[in-house]
């Protein structure tokens, strides 16, 4: 989104990042340019919220990969709170940026040996082994990070990430099905799990894909990606040898219906010569599957 | 029974005094009580529990969304008999006796230095100086039971009830107050008097950390009646079933295709 910056006061600014640090949003971009087009020299209007902002505009700095706007955040963040791990943090990541990974790991742990319940530098090490590209380490490491912090939903998310990267399917749907255990009502989660099943192969995968799916399509009928994966999932199971016949008859009647789902979603959505191309494409992916 | 009449010196000199010194007093504990405040320490197995125990709740409350042996696996995990968390952990149970701990009596002493001492204090203080006023009025008849409440240092009989002693218009101050302190200093400020009742309440529970062991053990038993029932059974031939019957040519035409 592009944001007319003359147009903005600083306040109407300030509310903007307050709201953006609320929903956790990123805007990597908009903040930096936001910063600079119009808060920086209001700083010293905002009071006690400048050093939330200061720490949002230095994640944003080292996202846009603006080094020495990342510096300066956090060399005012180090003058005024020159014991606080938070800003070690935030130091760390800096080196991170640069390259230094030893330097930053070095800060990263003297973080945690002084504060152990602390999660933020024990993800950083995860990150900074990512990006490295050693993904079995980050693996181990987010493993070992996964046994004491248990219900951290975005670490099983990431090494559900880190597991399909390395193709290890099965132990990739564990992380799902974790994340299902957290949030069941996310037909996001139930996609990606029926996906990473359908990726594993074999009937008994297939199965759970399809009601995976099916879910996913039923929490949000809108969902097109998980349609079409149901139609795949469908195609493959009325195919497969070990299919029972009557299933083979309820996996057609359900791949139709589905067929006939992501038809009515085009023809509501689109021109009705794009409706065309894509029924000759399902069409073909029938034959194909 | 005749109509008082308070001198306006009172209401200058006693009652609105009152009522500022309660609320700066209120004021002045929040900050103190912020000042000496100590970060709690916790210890790293502390919030590995926690976790757990959030993980097994959540596996017993969702746990019918995932496939059965999902479920078992993780049930395995927690409530094996050789190797199941909830068996192989052994936490060292907390020490009963908050004395024995030096962090806690140093605690327990803040807290009473910002909290109980000031009360005593500045109730002493309140007491002596403004005794055997008659305050305000409030508006509206009480029966003689609200006498030791309202007049407190006046001991008189004839008096009606509804009248306020300045003791008394302390107390309710001190209680009365709650929704300003909230509205000057924001939630959860530690000038709050209820709160502090309620901790001396309830002192004895808080004061003892709850025993992982006995939370275990607990949240064993409760995973193991746990039952898996498949809430996602037949989820797909569901699927057809309603959009058919919001949409009848659509079943129809599913059935002419199928038979």
């Amino acid at each position: 989104m592009a944001w007319n910056y003359d147009k903005l006061s600083w306040s109407e600014v300030r509310d903007l990042f307050r709201t953006w640090r609320e929903d956790s949003e990123r805007k990597s971009k908009d903040v930096v340019d936001l910063w600079e087009a119009v808060l920086m020299d209001k700083v010293d209007h905002l009071g006690n919220e400048k050093y939330l902002i200061l720490e949002q505009v230095c994640v944003a700095a080292l996202d846009c990969y603006r080094l020495s706007l990342a510096e300066y955040c956090i060399k005012i963040l180090m003058r005024e709170f020159p014991g606080s791990l938070r800003v070690h943090k935030y130091h760390a990541m800096h080196l991170e940026a640069l390259e230094m990974y030893d330097e930053a790991l070095e800060v990263l742990d003297s973080i945690i040996k002084r504060d152990e319940t602390n999660a933020a530098p024990r993800k950083r090490r995860v990150a900074i082994l990512k990006a490295k590209g050693r993904i079995t380490e980050a693996i181990k490491e987010l493993a070992e990070y996964l046994k004491k912090f248990m219900s951290d939903q975005e670490a099983w998310h990431e090494l559900c990430d880190l597991y399909l990267q390395e193709q290890e399917y099965s132990k990739a749907a564990f992380c799902m099905e974790e994340l299902i255990l957290h949030n069941p009502h996310s037909h996001l989660i139930y996609q990606r799990y029926a996906e990473i099943k359908y990726s594993q192969g074999g009937y008994e995968n297939m199965e759970i894909a399809k009601v995976y799916f099916a879910q996913a399509v039923k929490l949000n009928p809108n969902n097109i990606r998980a349609l079409y994966g149901l139609l795949l999932v469908t195609n493959n199971i009325a195919l497969s040898a070990k299919c029972p016949t009557a299933k083979k008859k309820e996996a057609v009647k359900l791949s139709s219906w589905v067929a006939n789902q992501i038809e009515k979603q085009y023809s509501a959505k689109a021109s009705h010569d794009d409706v065309r191309g894509v029924e000759g494409l399902l069409g073909q992916l029938q034959l194909d599957a | 029974m005749a109509e008082l009449l308070l001198d306006p010196n009172i209401r200058g000199w006693v009652f609105l005094p009152i009522v500022v010194i309660t609320f700066l007093v209120g004021i002045i504990r929040h900050y103190v009580s912020i000042l000496l405040a100590s970060q709690k320490k916790v210890e790293v197995h502390q919030v590995q529990d926690s976790q757990v125990m959030i993980r097994s709740r959540l596996l017993r409350e969702n746990g019918q969304y995932i496939p059965r042996p999902a479920f078992i696996m993780r049930r395995h995990f927690f409530n094996n008999e050789e190797t199941g968390y909830f068996k192989t952990q052994k936490r060292a149970p907390v020490s009963q006796n908050p004395m024995s701990d030096p962090s806690m009596m140093t605690d327990m002493l803040k807290g009473n230095v910002t909290n109980v001492l000031p009360m005593v204090l500045i109730g002493g203080w309140i007491n002596w100086m403004f005794s055997g006023f008659v305050t305000t009025k409030v508006p509206f008849p009480l029966t003689l039971r609200f006498k030791p409440m309202l007049q407190r240092g006046i001991e008189l009989v004839t008096l009606d009830a509804a009248w306020v002693s300045s003791a008394s218009w302390y107390f309710l101050n001190v209680f009365g107050l709650r929704s300003i302190y909230t509205l000057v200093l924001g939630e959860n400020n530690a000038a709050d008097t209820s709160r502090l009742l309620q901790d001396q309440v309830s002192g004895a529970a808080m004061s003892m950390p709850p025993d992982p062991k006995a939370a275990f053990k607990s949240e064993w038993e409760a995973l193991q009646i746990c039952e898996h029932n498949w809430v996602l059974n037949g989820i797909d031939s569901d699927l057809v079933g309603t959009q058919g019957r919001l949409d009848p040519i659509e079943s129809i035409y599913h059935q002419s295709k199928t038979n």
